[in-house]
């Protein structure tokens, strides 16, 4: 696989009204690569696998779930190409390895039938500790050697044998040292901890609601993993003097903020981790402050640039220009606009429903029904779709909505999980 | 006994034969040039420019700039040559001005001179563009040396110019970087003034004008506007002039622009006079032929360039001004005249 190419494209309204501070843009990273997809040519940066199977009792009913996750697993051993290192493990109040006795092994046709036989024995019994799963992940990572480290974790319930904390204290272990794809299966997942995982390992998180489902999903992350060809890809941000950064968020596919991610190079530098990169696009919203500038001054407000390691993949720049043409400074940049209402939809949608869950019906409502209306401006129908799990649409273009007193435990998680998923401009 | 390198024998003449010292540039027999090494033109004695890259940051005091001319500290766009700038000479003068209402002069001039011969290039930053001035100051820059020594290995005032004009597009092409958007952009006008003719080239609405004296002044440039293009197929020039974006530039040196070569006039006075080359930060005030002979006085080229740079300023000034002044026929001194590179007096 050739090194992918990157470009970064910047969307503004470089055009400052006197007095305005405030510069926002977005960056469209593309990167493209050979484009054949899942299994690329020789020269592949070496990987890693871990798959993390939950095999708590409540996988045993209904039978399918246990059967389905055996074979997805199955499946995601599949799609590893040869040489690529794994380990699955399974998940209970404790993580045990199923394969290979341990630290982790190459695969090839002999390991990858292994690895099946081993995986179909497992059988559904104890509890659900997530963070100690990870914790197993992370020590068979650490004594390996390979550019691209990626897990696949798999739950059916909730976080329960764990505190929160040692959760989240586990997570700010494993950051920057793999990547991690969470799915939830079932009805008893929960929603805000498989988006903490994903969260702080730079992966993505959903839930399924079939069991049918497993293959399919475990397929599809397998193969995105094998054809990520640069391992460790840094957002680099300079910024003026007497600037300060209001935001830097991943807006698209997902909303991702990285604002606290940010590790200082230099002072006018910082660097954000975006971690894997295949042949794929991600938006960008950089929101800079500016010192005020006079009429007619312009300003480098910001360079983005993406980085391997101290390479420049790509780069581009964010002005700013004062002028007392309101013609130009009132203009209202598309995209910024665009993702700014979807940000807002994924906090409505989490804000909503943490709301419903606390029994304020009235907040609820509120941002439930903020959420319908802006899910329908921007065209956004899958998120859309998924309201109407939780709420009954009255109006939708006004936001007026009633609650769902039918909705499921599921209907709410799979709404959360989704909020953050975003769609770009449509063309109008 | 040392020997004097300057009597050391080293070449015979190419073309005749005939012995030659390696001091020689020419052949003594038949004039032939025996060097096709001669020395490029140096700036600050061959040749002079109002550009010169800011040293330090005029906002902050920082000393480094991003490739774009952003200051690396504080963000600021530094300057890419100084607001005001005045150059004589001798056998020619510019002055270039910001004028009253732009934050930057992205007017361009870069005068040189050979021996009997003025050069000039004007170049005017296209302001819908992203960093004009860069595109001008670039074109500019690279134009006036490869001008001067075309001219002085006899390539002919027009080759010289058409070669002038392709330095130009390359040097605003790298000055544009990766930028696609709307790359800098500039218009472009040379000038090359000999003992018995005045060649002017041109692309874009920059112009050059000729003022004989006792005779009808001319504009030797046709703006590449949209109201010429329509008048040139066939629109009465009053509905043209009278078309949306009448003005609107329809040639320009930039990466998004055709690479045709410049339009090319040469004329062969029968008077003497001077010639006006100059941005349209004057000729928006004085566009006609005759009423800008009518404006501009008799004397050295230094003082009639700052009064009709005064005048575009009195008149409002909402443009950069660049104004180029080349009397006719040049002054045929023996040797080549020292240039004064120290920038004449601000206004």
């Amino acid at each position: 696989m050739t090194q992918p190419a990157f470009t970064a494209d910047v969307y503004q309204n470089q055009y400052l009204a006197a007095g305005a501070t405030t510069v926002d843009a977005m960056v469209t990273v593309t990167a493209t690569g050979d484009g054949t997809g899942a299994v690329p040519a020789g020269g592949a940066p070496s990987a890693a696998e871990v798959i993390m199977i939950d095999c708590s009792g409540s996988m045993g009913y209904p039978r399918s779930r246990m059967t389905e996750a055996i074979k997805a697993t199955g499946v995601a051993i599949d799609t590893l190409r040869d040489g690529v290192l794994f380990a699955v493990v399974a998940g209970r109040s404790m993580a045990t390895q199923v394969f290979p006795g341990n630290g982790m092994v190459a695969a090839s046709p002999e390991t990858r039938a292994a690895a099946k036989q081993a995986v179909g024995r497992l059988t559904p019994e104890g509890g659900t500790a997530i963070g100690s799963w990870l914790s197993l992940a992370n020590r068979l990572f650490a004594g390996v050697d390979a550019q691209v480290k990626h897990a696949i974790m798999l739950t059916d319930g909730r976080n329960q044998h764990e505190s929160h904390e040692t959760l989240m204290q586990v997570l700010r272990t494993c950051e920057g040292k793999f990547t991690c794809d969470s799915r939830g299966v079932g009805g008893d997942w929960v929603a805000d901890e498989l988006r903490a995982v994903a969260s702080g390992l730079l992966g993505t998180a959903d839930g399924l609601e079939d069991p049918a489902e497993l293959p399919a999903a475990f397929r599809s992350m397998t193969e995105s993993a094998m054809g990520k060809a640069v391992a460790d890809v840094r957002l680099r941000l300079w910024t003026p003097a007497s600037s300060t950064i209001r935001f830097v968020k991943q807006v698209y596919p997902q909303v991702e903020d990285l604002t606290a991610r940010r590790v200082d190079v230099s002072p006018r530098i910082g660097e954000y981790p975006t971690g894997s990169w295949g042949a794929e696009s991600r938006d960008y919203h950089v929101s800079v402050q500016v010192a005020q500038g006079s009429v007619g001054e312009e300003l480098l407000a910001a360079r983005v640039s993406l980085v391997d390691g101290d390479t420049v993949l790509t780069q581009s720049l964010v002005l700013a220009n004062w002028t007392d043409d309101e013609a130009l400074s009132t203009q209202i940049n598309d995209r910024v606009a665009h993702y700014t209402g979807q940000a807002e939809l994924a906090s409505a949608i989490q804000e909503g429903l943490a709301a419903r869950e606390a029994g304020d019906e009235d907040t609820a409502t509120a941002k439930l029904g903020r959420a319908v209306q802006l899910a329908t401006e921007s065209g956004h129908e899958q998120t859309a779709k998924l309201l109407n799990r939780v709420v009954d649409v009255v109006d939708a273009p006004t936001g007026t909505v009633r609650l769902r007193r039918d909705a499921s435990n599921v209907d709410a998680e799979l709404t959360n999980v989704r909020s953050v998923k975003t769609i770009r401009v449509k063309k109008s | 006994m040392p020997t004097n390198p300057a009597t050391v024998r080293t070449v015979d003449c190419p073309r005749c034969g005939a012995p030659a010292l390696s001091s020689f540039r020419f052949c003594e027999a038949c004039g032939a040039a025996l060097r096709d090494d001669a020395p490029p033109a140096r700036r600050g004695t061959d040749w002079v420019s109002s550009t010169a890259p800011p040293e330090e940051c005029p906002a902050c005091g920082g000393t480094a700039f991003s490739p774009e001319g952003y200051c690396e500290g504080c963000g600021q766009r530094g300057p890419t040559g100084p607001d005001r700038s005045a150059y004589d000479l001798g056998l020619l003068a510019g002055v270039s001005d910001i004028g009253h209402r732009h934050q930057r002069n992205e007017d361009a001039m870069a005068l040189g001179v050979l021996p009997g011969t003025a050069l000039a290039v004007v170049c005017d930053g296209v302001s819908s563009s992203s960093r004009g001035d860069a595109a001008s100051h670039a074109a500019v820059d690279a134009a006036l040396p490869v001008l001067r020594d075309a001219v002085r290995d006899g390539a002919g005032a027009q080759k010289a110019i058409e070669l002038s004009a392709e330095a130009a597009r390359v040097a605003v092409a790298a000055a544009a970087g990766p930028e696609t958007g709307n790359p800098p952009s500039c218009t472009y006008v040379a000038a090359v003034v000999t003992a018995g003719t005045v060649t002017v080239g041109w692309i874009g609405d920059s112009r050059a004008y000729w003022l004989p004296y006792g005779a009808a002044p001319v504009c030797l440039t046709t703006d590449d506007s949209l109201a010429n293009e329509l008048i040139a197929a066939g629109t009465p020039p009053a509905d043209a002039y009278a078309a949306p974006h009448a003005g609107a530039l329809v040639r320009w040196l930039g990466v998004d622009a055709d690479d045709g070569p410049p339009k090319v006039v040469t004329i062969a006075p029968e008077t003497p006079g001077r010639l006006i080359v100059c941005s349209d930060g004057l000729s928006r005030y004085r566009s006609a032929p005759a009423e800008l002979a009518a404006s501009t006085p008799p004397g050295a080229p230094l003082p009639v360039a700052h009064h009709l740079t005064k005048l575009a300023l009195d008149a409002g000034g909402v443009d950069n001004i660049t104004v180029v002044v080349v009397p006719y026929p040049p002054a045929q001194s023996g040797t080549t005249p020292q240039p004064d590179a120290r920038p004449a007096e601000p206004r």
